[in-house]
């Protein structure tokens, strides 16, 4: 998991232009001044490329903090049985 | 039964009273049959739409379940109810006699896509409860002009057994001088410029440019603050809508200020799906998904040209910041001596940005707005002639009040009296507690008395009603 967010704390910093973040799990948009509906999807699509995968819609409708986004990229992740 | 009006209080205290006295799972149903008692001392006939809605929905729904493929068919129903009401509207000489907006349909139509979609996503799980799920939809305080409430933020707090009136008193004390001591009075002014636009220049145009975004926060604030005061006296406490819009430094970060239950709204239902589906398009998916939302905030109000222009206005100035925004950031960063006098210097764009989009919010036609903005700067000269005429029309006295009482408002909302008393109440000594019970109970009292004193006028309507 903290593998998972150290690289997802890269991509934050990077969109959210905020060398100094320090990404918790329990973070929220709330939390971060410069994180608003416009650069939500930016963190979505830079996750996205930088993990290789695709979210639909409904999953970046139903996240609720960081945590929730981490599970997401690694239950995308895991290999199918 | 108007919100400022003696029927209403008279109604609040009985439903107050009862509310208590009820078991609590038994709470939910009279809230039910409260709402819908308010609801029919407006209007009887859409009661029954409201009703129809809430019932279709919920069946539907629960019919179908989490990710069921009911949920865009629904959508576009409940949407096409709303867009047939507002495009009838536009037509009364050909649509049906008498028609009228049945009252909160924008506000409640919102509240049932809201529970569509997030039961659709799985953000939440169907509200089993046919009786609480038509008192969310149909919960008075909430049902004139919203705040708009989400589900699941609602059902968490029904029933509830805490109901604190000292959190709920103040905060109508507060919404209705907001309403009649400020809005009130500026609004002959604002009222007499807009009706005779084309035989004014210069002064009185300048007036209505500056006043009207001010009677408009105090008027719709107030009528907010009324809502979650209400609400809070039955439990429920409703999303803010408002925190301070006129302080913001630019446009977006003004509409995370202003009629904030409807700009999360439109963000997370609108924006939010469109962006998903236009990201590999780049700036150009970003670029639509912007004037798209805020073209939709600018027609939810009404579809005239009006309210198209407001909300184009809004999406170039969004879209604008959108494009800066990477550069302003890192300008602000390296020069941090520069954040003071550019806050400041982007208050009074955004302000300024903000109430041109106002002129075309308010004007009837699109050509009295430009009518408006092309005749500020001449007729400076005749200016006492000018006074002399609207004399009769519009009172100094009225407008001193409605200006002072808007100062009043700005300090009261930066300072926040209110929570210094509320953060020492537990360890204050009694006789200070007793004070501030005391000073609420003053201020209720005034504003009761500012009723009675507006009692023989006609009131006006709150501006946000008709949406």
């Amino acid at each position: 998991m903290s593998k998972t967010l150290d690289r997802m704390q890269a991509i934050f910093r990077d969109v959210l232009d905020d060398d100094g973040l320090i990404l918790g799990p329990e973070m929220t948009a709330e939390d971060v001044e410069t994180w608003d509906s416009l650069s939500h999807i930016n963190l979505i699509t830079g996750i996205e490329e930088e993990f290789g995968v695709k979210f639909t819609t409904a999953e970046v409708a139903s996240l609720k903090c960081v945590q929730d986004l981490a599970v997401l990229v690694e239950k995308k992740l895991a290999p199918k049985p | 039964m108007n919100f400022t009006s003696f029927e209403f209080l008279a109604f609040l205290v009985v439903a107050v009273f009862l509310y208590r006295l009820c078991p609590l799972r038994w709470r939910p149903a009279l809230l039910l049959v409260l709402s819908y008692t308010f609801y029919l001392t407006w209007m009887p006939k859409a009661a029954l739409l409201l009703a129809g809605m809430s019932g279709l929905t919920f069946f539907a729904v629960r019919s179908s379940g989490t990710g069921g493929r009911i949920a865009p068919a629904l959508i576009l129903l409940l949407v096409g109810c709303l867009a047939a009401f507002k495009i009838a509207l536009l037509f009364p000489a050909h649509g049906i006699a008498g028609l009228v907006m049945p009252l909160g349909i924008s506000y409640y139509t919102f509240k049932l896509i809201s529970y569509v979609l997030d039961v659709h996503w799985g953000k939440t799980s169907p509200e089993p409860s046919l009786i609480r799920f038509a008192a969310y939809v149909s919960f008075f305080p909430q049902i004139v002009a919203g705040p708009i409430q989400r589900p699941a933020d609602f059902f968490s707090q029904l029933p509830s057994g805490r109901s604190s009136l000292w959190a709920a008193v103040p905060r109508i004390a507060w919404g209705f001088t907001k309403k009649l001591l400020i809005a009130d009075n500026l609004a002959p002014t604002v009222s007499y410029v807009y009706a005779h636009t084309h035989s004014l220049q210069g002064l009185p145009l300048l007036m209505g440019f500056y006043l009207f975004p001010l009677q408009l926060y105090a008027d719709f604030s107030g009528l907010t603050d009324i809502a979650i005061g209400v609400g809070r006296l039955f439990g429920i406490n409703g999303p803010e809508n408002f925190n301070r819009p006129f302080t913001a430094s630019t446009i977006t970060a003004y509409w995370r200020r202003y009629h904030m239950s409807l700009s999360s709204w439109i963000g997370d239902y609108v924006f939010t799906p469109l962006r998903m589906a236009t990201r590999a398009a780049g700036n150009l998916g970003l670029a639509f998904s912007i004037t798209v939302n805020m073209v939709a905030i600018g027609l939810w109000h009404g579809l005239t040209s009006g309210f198209l222009v407001f909300g184009l206005l809004h999406s170039f100035y969004i879209n604008a910041e959108a494009f800066a925004s990477r550069w302003r950031t890192r300008f602000f960063k390296s020069h941090p001596k520069w954040n003071v006098p550019g806050d400041l210097v982007g208050c009074f764009f955004t302000f300024h940005l903000a109430a041109l989009s106002l002129v075309f919010f308010r004007c009837v036609h699109v050509s009295d707005a430009f009518w408006l903005l092309g005749h500020l700067t001449i007729g400076w000269a005749n200016l006492s002639s000018f006074l002399v005429s609207v004399q009769s029309e519009i009172s100094l006295r009225n407008l001193a009040i409605g200006l002072l009482g808007y100062v009043v408002l700005e300090l009261g909302e930066r300072f926040r009296p209110d929570l210094w008393v509320r953060s020492m109440s537990d360890s204050a000594p009694r006789w200070l507690r007793w004070s501030f019970y005391f000073a609420t109970a003053v201020t209720l009292a005034f504003g009761l008395s500012l009723l009675v004193l507006h009692a023989g006028q006609a009131r006006s309507q709150f501006i946000y009603e008709i949406f």
